[in-house]
């Protein structure tokens, strides 16, 4: 693992159970992976590969019980966050690490326009703004959202998911942060739409800079705006290198069965390959 | 003759509003849509959210009433039948959700919820023929028979999705409309759905109507494919041709969004 | 086909109904469970009382906690009549325990009314919509209107005073919260996926709002019984306090509308003995309502929560 000057994110060995009626469920089982300051790395895995709760673990965000954090380091910037103090921890949320999630539906507040969830975030860490309102509308513009004035005083349920994402977008840049996690924010998205919020999402990285953590199951997405790819499977990081490494020469067999589980437009296949799960889990204890 | 003819059909929503309730507008869910499917071909229908295509499922079903047009079905005309005419043709055509979590009766059994189906078409089917023809059926969607007594809160999504698939399969039908049967899946669950549908299709010789969001899902399974969008059909070719040579402007501007990794 | 098969779950020893991990979440809850005990408990006096009462009435004598004593009234708490005796010198004990009966009856009675008006019509109102919804939402906007201890006091007017007076008119005003919440879940439910599909196999009205959206909301019936019982209680209460209620038989509100006269005598045991056992069972009941409100709500197993 390197640590040159311009590492933000080290996570070594991390470790989340979750402990139930049945068991002990090793969402992460001993993951450590690196990020630079600007980089965009793609966690890619199926449901219960623990890529959420890494996403998550970063702020301390996963509910402690049932959750537990059982081991490791997640060092932001210096500072293991699993130490830190919930003070301190809420500095670090919104304004160096902010998220957006899934549903942008249910992460807005129905009742609230969408100026004063934005002015939310920026009243929580810059409260050096002067005037809220201009710094809304520039962030709204910024995320692509045409007439930002008259837009501010809509609520989310008279916007469309995509137009809904984007003002997520703006809320998690209110404060610059230097990580952005975005944990499947085209899903429940249109095809078209997100294309959209993928072009938008470079644009970002390139104008502003900041590192992107990119959750997602869908491969075809990442392709264009990750430096690299981490592939998970049942809590384990079973693939991790370059993006276009990773896509073309796959090494670890989960990868190489999901690439090519995935119908491709114009593959003239006559079955899809499937992933044979107890098999690839069974290798990997091995 | 087509097993399945959709001609000119409109599904309206009435939008009420003020103080005394009225109609004060419509949302023209399907507007004036025409299509035919043949005996044993699979027609995908492809639209984004809000398009109408999962309102044309329901509709053809008769889940939804239709505001106007016909539903013709093996040379029936269903589109305004009651309930007690429509039952026996019930058995005929079927249909696949997709949401594995809420189309399953959380307090029934796999068995009540896949032998519902007997229970209503074949009501003098012995108890022990009943459960035979269960273990059957989640035998060939590739499920234990031991499961039947089970609940679905017991099995994951790609599971339920195949207990769904059994259920419809029950009534032993020849049309089945899947509605976006694998959108909520995982990547490699919804290849093994895809295939195990395909296999169906070919023992069983059923005719499908497959409607998703997903044009490469789409343009594997189906022969020939319709593009929709608010509630139009804007272009209909076989599964080559949408994707080779895509005529309208909608098309393809939808193949250019599907990104292409590799 | 072997591609084609499903991974092999790992299942449980068992089937696991909803109601199985319900009651291991129920079971969580110490309080609760000390509180279900404590139920209990009353449930086993109930059943005493009961077998006292009809053992009396079967063989026509004087039961005992009838038995006068003018001699030994207002006595205070000894080793023959633990809680004293009344005005009339009956054993106070022996009467609390059949206040125990009374409680019971009433809210069984009650709910036997309650449970079957307020589940079907709000079964109705919530799967057929439109003018049935409409109809009984106005009935029950109506009824809901009148202050109830007026509309109780007017129904057992009608009907008759004492026990019957009391149910039947609790349970005419009291199945208006149940049918809320049975015509919202039904609302709620009449959109899944899982009714579409039994419609679309052919299942009838009847079979889909019976067979298989009602075992869906037992549970909030379940929940309304435990939560409404105590105020069963407190309103028959209320309702012997103004002395429109049971006559002739020992309830707790009677006994309490009898003992507030003696308070000044320094009488206490009476009306105290007389508060805890009703407070007892009301407490019980309310925290076991909570805590099967917890357990029972079915956190639907979404999507989003199996994914780690």
């Amino acid at each position: 693992m390197q640590t040159t000057n311009d590492t933000l994110l080290s996570v070594r060995n991390l470790r989340i159970s979750f402990f139930t009626d049945e068991g002990e469920v090793r969402a992460v089982d001993g993951i450590s992976f690196s990020m630079k300051a600007g980089e965009t790395l793609a966690v890619v895995g199926e449901s219960g590969s623990g890529k959420s709760v890494t996403a998550m673990a970063l702020t301390r965000l996963v509910p402690a019980p049932p959750a537990r954090y059982v081991g490791g380091e997640i060092i932001f910037k210096g500072h293991d966050t699993l130490k830190m103090s919930g003070e301190e921890l809420r500095k670090v949320r919104g304004a160096q690490i902010s998220y957006i999630f899934q549903e942008p539906s249910t992460s807005l507040n129905p009742v609230f326009t969408i100026r004063s969830q934005v002015a939310e975030a920026l009243e929580l860490h810059r409260r050096d703004i002067g005037i809220v309102d201009a710094e809304v509308e520039r962030l709204l513009a910024l995320v692509g959202i045409r007439d930002a004035r008259l837009r501010m005083s809509d609520y989310p349920h008279q916007l469309s998911g995509g137009m809904q994402q984007r003002v997520m977008i703006a809320m998690a840049l209110a404060c610059n942060p230097s990580l952005l996690v975005a944990d499947e924010p085209t899903t429940a998205l249109d095809v078209t739409i997100q294309a959209q919020i993928m072009e938008l999402l470079k644009e970002l990285k390139q104008k502003l800079g900041m590192a992107i953590m990119l959750i997602t199951h869908n491969f075809s997405i990442v392709a264009d705006i990750a430096d690299n790819i981490a592939v998970m499977f049942r809590g384990k990081i079973v693939e991790y290198g370059p993006t276009q490494r990773v896509l073309r020469d796959p090494q670890h067999p989960y990868t190489k069965a999901l690439l090519e589980c995935i119908p491709r437009l114009g593959a003239h296949k006559d079955r899809l390959k499937t992933i044979n799960h107890a098999e690839i889990e069974a290798a990997l204890k091995r | 003759m087509a097993l399945l003819e959709v001609k000119n059909l409109k599904v309206y929503f009435p939008i009420m509003g003020g103080v005394i309730r009225h109609k004060v507008g419509e949302v023209k869910a399907v507007d004036d849509v025409s299509f035919i499917v043949e005996a044993g071909e699979t027609v995908g229908l492809v639209g984004e959210s809000g398009s109408g295509k999962t309102t044309i499922g329901r509709a053809i079903l008769r889940l939804l009433e239709p505001t106007d047009g016909q539903v013709v079905f093996d040379g029936q005309d269903i589109t305004r039948m009651g309930d007690s005419e429509l039952r026996p043709l019930r058995k005929q055509m079927q249909m696949v959700f997709q949401d594995p979590f809420g189309s399953l009766n959380p307090r029934m059994t796999i068995a009540s919820i896949v032998g519902e189906a007997l229970t209503i078409h074949f009501p003098q089917m012995s108890r022990a023929a009943r459960r035979d023809r269960i273990a059957e059926l989640l035998r060939r969607v590739g499920l234990k028979p031991e499961h039947m007594n089970r609940y679905p809160h017991e099995f994951s999504g790609g599971q339920r999705q195949r207990i769904g698939i059994a259920r419809a399969l029950a009534v032993e039908p020849k049309f089945i409309v899947c509605d976006e049967p694998v959108s909520a899946l995982d990547v490699s669950v919804q290849a093994a759905i895809i295939n195990l549908l395909q296999d169906l299709q070919e023992q069983f010789r059923l005719t499908y109507l497959f409607i998703a969001h997903d044009l490469a899902v789409v343009e594997h399974i189906s022969d020939r494919v319709l593009v929709m969008t608010q509630g139009k059909i804007v272009e209909a070719a076989s599964a080559d041709e949408i994707y080779q040579r895509p005529q309208h402007a909608y098309t393809q501007k939808l193949i250019a969004a599907v990104p292409k990794a590799f | 086909m072997t591609d084609t098969a499903a991974n092999p779950a790992a299942l449980a020893a068992k089937p696991q109904t909803l109601w199985s991990t319900a009651w291991r979440q129920f079971r969580r809850n110490r309080l609760a469970v000390i509180c279900l005990g404590i139920v209990a408990i009353y449930v086993g006096v109930f059943l005493y009382a009961e077998s006292v009462y009809w053992f009396a009435r079967l063989r026509d004598i004087v039961p005992s906690y009838k038995v006068a004593d003018f001699a030994a009234r207002n006595a205070h708490p000894s080793a023959a009549h633990w809680i004293g005796t009344d005005f009339a010198g009956r054993d106070n004990l022996a009467q609390l325990i059949q206040g125990v009966r009374i409680a019971f009856e009433i809210a069984f009675l009650t709910s036997a009314i309650l449970i079957p008006l307020g589940f079907l019509l709000g079964a109705l109102a919530g799967y057929f919509g439109r003018w049935v919804d409409n109809t009984i939402i106005w009935l029950y906007s109506v009824v809901d209107s009148v202050p109830s201890i007026l509309s109780i006091i007017s129904i057992s007017y009608v009907v008759g005073r004492g026990m019957k007076g009391i149910v039947i008119g609790m349970g005419l005003v009291a199945w208006v919260g149940l049918c809320r919440l049975i015509r919202g879940e039904y609302l709620k439910h009449k959109q899944r996926a899982y009714v579409a599909a039994a419609r679309a196999l052919g299942a009838g009205h009847l079979t889909v709002m019976l067979r298989h959206i009602a075992p869906n909301v037992l549970h909030i019936i379940i929940i309304v019984f435990t939560l409404a019982f105590p105020r069963f209680i407190l309103t028959e209460v209320i309702l012997s306090y103004l002395g429109v209620g049971i006559t002739g038989e020992p309830s707790w509100g009677v006994m309490i509308n009898d003992a507030k006269q003696r308070l000044w005598l320094g009488v206490w045991w009476e009306l105290g003995g007389a508060t805890a056992a009703m407070f007892f069972l009301v407490l019980a009941l309310n925290i076991v309502g909570d805590a099967l409100r917890d357990a029972l709500d079915p956190k639907l197993k979404t999507a989003e929560s199996s994914k780690a």
